[in-house]
């Protein structure tokens, strides 16, 4: 099951100059890692939403936070404790914090057959 | 050049209307035009867990790391010609118009 794993830039983490790439290369040659990068700082962010028909663009994240999303692995598990686990071991988990979520795949025959 | 999208549920967005969701269109349109690299949809933010290491502890919250009104619902991987690429691409996905989407530059490591 894949789990997509957010890293988060949180203040009160431990400061810590270590490298995610010990990480990665035992996750990698394990399979359990199937990719991930870092992402640029959120003052290069773009939100983008549709209202009334009209196309409305603002610079910034979606949500203003002390915390913000730096970077991403997507995880393959066999459970949600594996990927806490895997999770755990990122550098970042100490020198900031890690959201886990599940992937939850679209059924797209669900899909009324005026939306396709 | 690619782009994270993060698909936001955001309680200022217009009402979830079904029948108007052209989710698996935009799939197909993007997926033909070799922009959508990967993506899905991710299970709600009440199953997430936050993880911190601080000193000899090591924390699991319920919940995603912050608190926020607006929740992060999936994600797409896609690459595009240039920001304008992207913004016409995001707005065309159905969460721009029942929630709204970020897009974030990937930082290559080796840049």
């Amino acid at each position: 099951m894949e789990y997509l794993m957010f890293v988060v830039v949180d203040p009160t983490g431990e400061p810590s100059d270590e490298s995610p790439e010990a990480w990665v290369e035992e996750l990698d040659a394990k399979g359990i890692r199937l990719h991930g990068d870092r992402l640029r700082p959120v003052e290069d962010a773009t939100t983008v939403r549709v209202r009334n028909g009209q196309v409305i663009v603002t610079d910034g994240p979606f949500t203003e936070s002390k915390e913000w999303i730096a970077g991403y692995d997507l995880l393959e598990c066999d459970s949600l404790e594996q990927a806490v686990e895997v999770a755990s071991k990122h550098p970042m988990a100490r020198a900031g914090a890690i959201e886990v979520r599940a992937a939850w795949p679209i059924d797209f025959a669900d899909f009324p057959e005026s939306a396709k | 050049m690619k782009y994270f999208m993060f698909v936001v549920e955001d309680p200022t967005a217009e009402p979830y209307i079904p029948e108007e969701d052209n989710i698996a269109e935009w799939v197909e349109e993007m997926t033909a035009r070799g922009i959508n690299q990967s993506g899905n949809r991710l299970r709600p933010a009440i199953d997430a867990r936050t993880v911190r290491r601080r000193g000899d502890d090591l924390l699991v919250s319920d919940g995603p790391f912050t608190e926020s009104r607006e929740v992060i619902a999936g994600y797409d991987i896609i690459e595009c010609a240039d920001l304008d690429e992207a913004i016409e691409v995001a707005s065309k996905h159905p969460m721009a118009r029942f929630g709204s989407i970020e897009l974030r530059p990937f930082w290559d490591w080796n840049a």
